[in-house]
């Protein structure tokens, strides 16, 4: 059963490999895309989930804006190595690079190398697993740096062709989030 | 041989025998501190100590460079692990997290009796409600990952607010996990060294297993290592030390036996011109190492020039002792110019031995005590020695054309005047002072290291501190409250724009009354739980949800307080090392500020606190060596009267005395002009250098005026002289060639002034007077 169980798989390992790396070079193609997120987050600390939403754009290779509107306005924008913080109702800006904070890193680079078809970026924080095909596939990123692993046991990636429709994150705790993104009506 | 020369020869090889027993015990230092000046104020004395032992001056700067960055942070991080492993070092930082943990650890354990933010009210409903709120919003922001972990234990973010705080203003960028400078281009690490900066020894065992740390860290790649930091200096000035003194010893001594076996054709003769030498430098290193208890390496490399001065009294009998006559006749003959010479060299070496730079009053000692037994050698132990009807065969050939020379060098008299015009000219008008007002004029590091300083410090976020809060206080926990004051007014001081920031010690071990203070404002638990619950009132949170917190504020009011050593072994603990230290029976905290922009307004604000002063570094330095400055010119024209008043008591006559001096005073000015052409602002070592310009050139024009009957005699005077220029300009010649600042700085001098002293005096000489 065994013998049969890794023959089996070492046959569908190519194809599977194959699959995923057709399916980031397909991403790779994306210029730019533009989307509305609600993210719902389920604290254990809180009795109710906590719910923001706003707009969120890319563009290739490697830039990633994330404005928040609701409850307040805040963006994160990632450009190349440099991480920008800006919490808008109160005019503060703080800018570091993203390699400072690993954690922060591995979260954003989930999204952003997932946009950009970067396999490689990827790899190197998660374990990646595809699953689905089409229109409805699904990365599962399992998280391989120790500090990474204290924060999040897995962040899931699905989207249907080019476009990534949700990212949910079953965090170390116990906190889910989920974040949903619809294509802005141009 | 006579009576007497059996007893000199005796007495001499008894001397000897003391001088290498002497010798043989002698402790030999090459470290820097001799270069520093004897600091006279406490204030400088502690910047001094701090100079040769501070936290600071251990610090190692490291870089990596010259191949892709992945592999320069591989690199990094093998050699971080390999440094840490060795036990030599007390911290290597090359930016990855396993160095902060254990900060991380203490930060929260202790955050509520460091955070400053600890005060009734923020535990209060209100307080507490404020706190909530804030935490909520941070929840849903996309950094909320980075509180949500904590938040139930630390509701308040005293742990983030503490480590933004508390982290260095500057870091470098983090890049494949370690450090980088901002191109990319090199990979960092800071590494402070458990030995102080004083001891070289344990400094270059540091810096070597950095070396071979790295070459297995790197093994085959094509990386390279660069190292910088105060101990490096120290190291790499005693390295230079050491091979300039051996190369140019050695160099010097195959040049000038070289030109000397040529002259004589005898080696024996060659070997008997070395003994004064060689007396003279055993004597010279057993003086200093009796009256300072160790010798300098840069005083043995002086060495050096010692030959260049010694060797000239050989010369001076060998080469004129005519053919035929008795060594001691001869000797007889020119002693009391001879005598005259060294004793004017000696007024000269004297301003050395009064100069407050420990390194150069034992130069003064090394030097006046070699030329004396190098003299006293040459009149009572060469004579007997030379062999019967020696003389130099060389010299009766060398008379003519030599003499035709010196008859022909007064016609440049014109030119020599348009060349001190023009020197008096340059000096005068040129835009910059002639002489240095900085300490960095002698700072014995060369400029290509001092810029790799700079660079690697600039990487590292780490700038030269220019202006420093130093407070004095009797014990720790009074130093401690003091800096706590300082630090409010400081931070005053910021918020209206006078600095920009500053570091103190209280940030990272308050004081215990603050602790204590920090403590009693901690609600009991039931009165917490009660306020979180009015504070929770409207907010999505759960009931129990901070219970955490709770408990975390419980603890750290029974908490024991926080100690000097619970940080031990973290970086918080060595920047306390550096910023707070044990000065005699007392306690000395530093507050480096940053971005000073209004230096006399913080003074003033600092002014009510007793025992705070504000330190200006570059200008205390800089004063401190203006002083030794104007001490030391005082002194060199003090040993130039002292030689005015000796030349007129020897000569009794003041036109002579004119005669003698006008050469050496005109090289003295040319030798300026000459430096300050080249763009050099003179230093102390370069008036040392003129000092003993004026000392060994004074041999030379002694020589021209003397009196001397035959032609054929005075033509054996000049070419003695001729040779004995040659040795000497050789020899600093050598020396202007070294890698130590001061080395150079003299023998650029000296070597210049002798052939100058040397050309002028036969351009000056009295042709008349002497005309066969």
């Amino acid at each position: 059963m065994v013998r049969i169980a890794l023959v089996l798989m070492a046959f569908a390992l190519p194809a599977h490999a194959d699959a995923l790396e057709d399916l980031m070079l397909r991403l790779a193609q994306v210029k730019s895309a533009r989307g509305k997120f609600v993210e719902r987050k389920e604290l254990a600390m809180l009795n109710a989930p906590l719910e923001s939403s706003g707009t969120l754009v890319y563009a290739k290779p490697g830039r990633l804006e994330k404005h928040m509107l609701e409850p307040r306005r805040e963006s994160m924008i990632l450009d190349g190595d440099t991480l920008t913080l800006e919490d808008k109702d109160r005019g503060q800006v703080r800018s570091f690079a993203v390699q400072e904070n690993p954690v922060l890193w591995g979260f954003v680079e989930s999204i952003r190398s997932t946009l950009s078809g970067d396999l490689a970026t990827l790899k190197r924080f998660y374990e990646v697993r595809l699953e689905g095909a089409g229109a409805d596939w699904h990365l599962r990123l399992r998280p391989t740096d120790r500090r990474m692993q204290k924060a999040a046991k897995e962040i899931r990636v699905s989207g249907s062709g080019t476009w990534v429709s949700t990212i949910e994150i079953d965090e170390a705790g116990g906190d889910h989030s989920v974040m949903t993104i619809r294509r802005e009506a141009p | 041989m006579t009576r007497a020369a059996r007893w000199a020869l005796g007495a001499w090889l008894a001397l000897l025998v003391a001088c290498g027993l002497v010798v043989a015990r002698t402790p030999f230092t090459t470290d820097l501190s001799a270069f520093l000046p004897r600091s006279p104020s406490p204030v400088q004395e502690l910047l001094v100590e701090q100079l040769r032992d501070g936290v600071a001056s251990r610090l190692m700067l490291i870089g990596i460079e010259g191949a892709p960055p992945e592999r320069l942070a591989e690199a990094s991080k093998r050699l971080a692990a390999a440094l840490r492993a060795s036990g030599v070092f007390a911290s290597v930082n090359n930016g990855e997290e396993a160095g902060f943990e254990t900060d991380r650890e203490v930060l929260w354990r202790y955050r509520y009796l460091l955070s400053p933010a600890v005060r009734p009210e923020r535990f209060s409903a209100q307080g507490l409600h404020a706190s909530l709120t804030e935490l909520l919003g941070q929840l849903a922001s996309s950094a909320g990952v980075l509180v949500q972990r904590m938040a139930s234990a630390d509701p308040s973010g005293e742990l983030l607010s503490l480590a933004e705080r508390l982290a260095p203003q500057a870091r470098p960028r983090t890049q494949a996990g370690v450090w980088f400078s901002k191109d990319g281009a090199r990979a960092l690490l800071v590494a402070q060294t458990l030995a102080p900066a004083s001891d070289i020894d344990a400094q270059q065992r540091a810096l070597s297993l950095v070396r071979t740390a790295f070459a297995e860290a790197a093994a085959g790649g094509e990386a390279k290592l660069v190292v910088t930091g105060p101990a490096v200096f120290s190291v790499a000035s005693r390295e230079h030390v050491r091979e300039d003194a051996w190369r140019l010893s050695l160099i010097g001594s195959v040049l000038i036996a070289g030109l000397l076996i040529a002259l004589y054709r005898s080696p024996r003769v060659l070997g008997l011109g070395l003994l004064p030498v060689a007396s003279g430098a055993l004597a010279g290193i057993a003086a200093v190492s009796l009256a300072f208890g160790s010798v300098h390496g840069i005083t043995i490399a002086f060495g050096v020039t010692l030959i260049g001065e010694a060797v000239d009294y050989a010369i001076y009998l060998f080469t004129q002792n005519a053919p035929g006559a008795a060594p001691e006749s001869t000797f007889a003959r020119i002693w009391p110019t001879l005598r005259l010479g060294m004793l004017t060299s000696i007024c000269g070496f004297s301003a050395m031995l009064l100069s407050n730079f420990t390194g150069l009053a034992q130069l003064g000692l090394f030097s006046t005590a070699g030329l004396l037994v190098a003299a006293a050698v040459t009149r009572w132990i060469l004579p007997s020695l030379v062999p019967r009807g020696f003389s130099v065969a060389a010299v009766a050939a060398l008379v003519p054309g030599t003499l035709a020379a010196v008859r022909a060098a007064p016609r440049l008299r014109g030119a020599l005047l348009v060349v001190l015009a023009t020197a008096v000219v340059f000096l005068v008008a040129r835009p910059q002072p002639l002489w240095s007002s900085s300490l960095a004029s002698v700072n014995p590091v060369s400029a290509a290291e001092q810029a790799l300083d700079r660079q690697l410090r600039e990487d590292v976020g780490a700038p030269d501190v220019s202006y420093l809060v130093v407070i004095g206080a009797p014990d720790q926990e009074a130093a401690l409250q003091a800096s706590e004051r300082a630090a409010a007014a400081l931070r005053e001081g910021v918020s209206r724009g006078w600095l920009q920031g500053f570091d103190h010690p209280a940030a990272y071990l308050p004081s215990l009354a603050t602790q204590r203070a920090r403590q009693q404002a901690l609600p009991p638990a039931e009165v917490l739980r009660a306020n979180l619950q009015a504070a929770q009132k409207g907010l999505p949170f759960r009931p129990a949800a901070f219970e955490p917190f709770v408990r975390d504020v419980a603890a750290a009011a029974e908490l024991p307080l926080l100690e000097r050593s619970s940080l031990q072994g973290t970086s918080l603990g060595l920047r306390l090392d550096a910023l707070l230290v044990r000065r005699g029976s007392g306690w000395a905290a530093m507050l480096p500020l940053r971005g000073v922009g209004d230096a006399d307004a913080i003074a003033a604000r600092l002014a009510d606190l007793p025992g705070v002063t504000l330190l200006d570094l570059k200008r205390q330095f800089d004063e401190l060596y203006r002083g030794y400055l104007r001490e030391a010119v005082l002194h060199s024209l003090l040993g130039a009267a002292a030689i005015a008043l000796l030349l007129f008591l020897a000569l009794r006559s003041p036109r002579r005395v004119l005669d003698v001096a006008a050469p050496l005073a005109a090289a003295a000015l040319a030798t300026c002009g000459v430096l300050a052409l080249g763009g050099v602002q003179l230093s102390i070592f370069h008036l040392i250098g003129l000092v003993l310009v004026v000392a060994v050139g004074s041999n030379y024009s002694l020589f021209f005026d003397r009196q001397a009957p035959a032609s054929q005699e005075r033509g054996r005077t000049v070419v003695s002289v001729l040779f004995a220029a040659l040795t000497t300009v050789i020899g600093f010649g050598l020396l202007a060639t070294s890698k130590v600042p001061v080395l150079s700085a003299i023998g650029t001098t000296v070597g210049l002034g002798a052939a100058m002293a040397l050309a002028f005096s036969a351009i000056m000489s009295r042709q008349d007077a002497h005309a066969a």
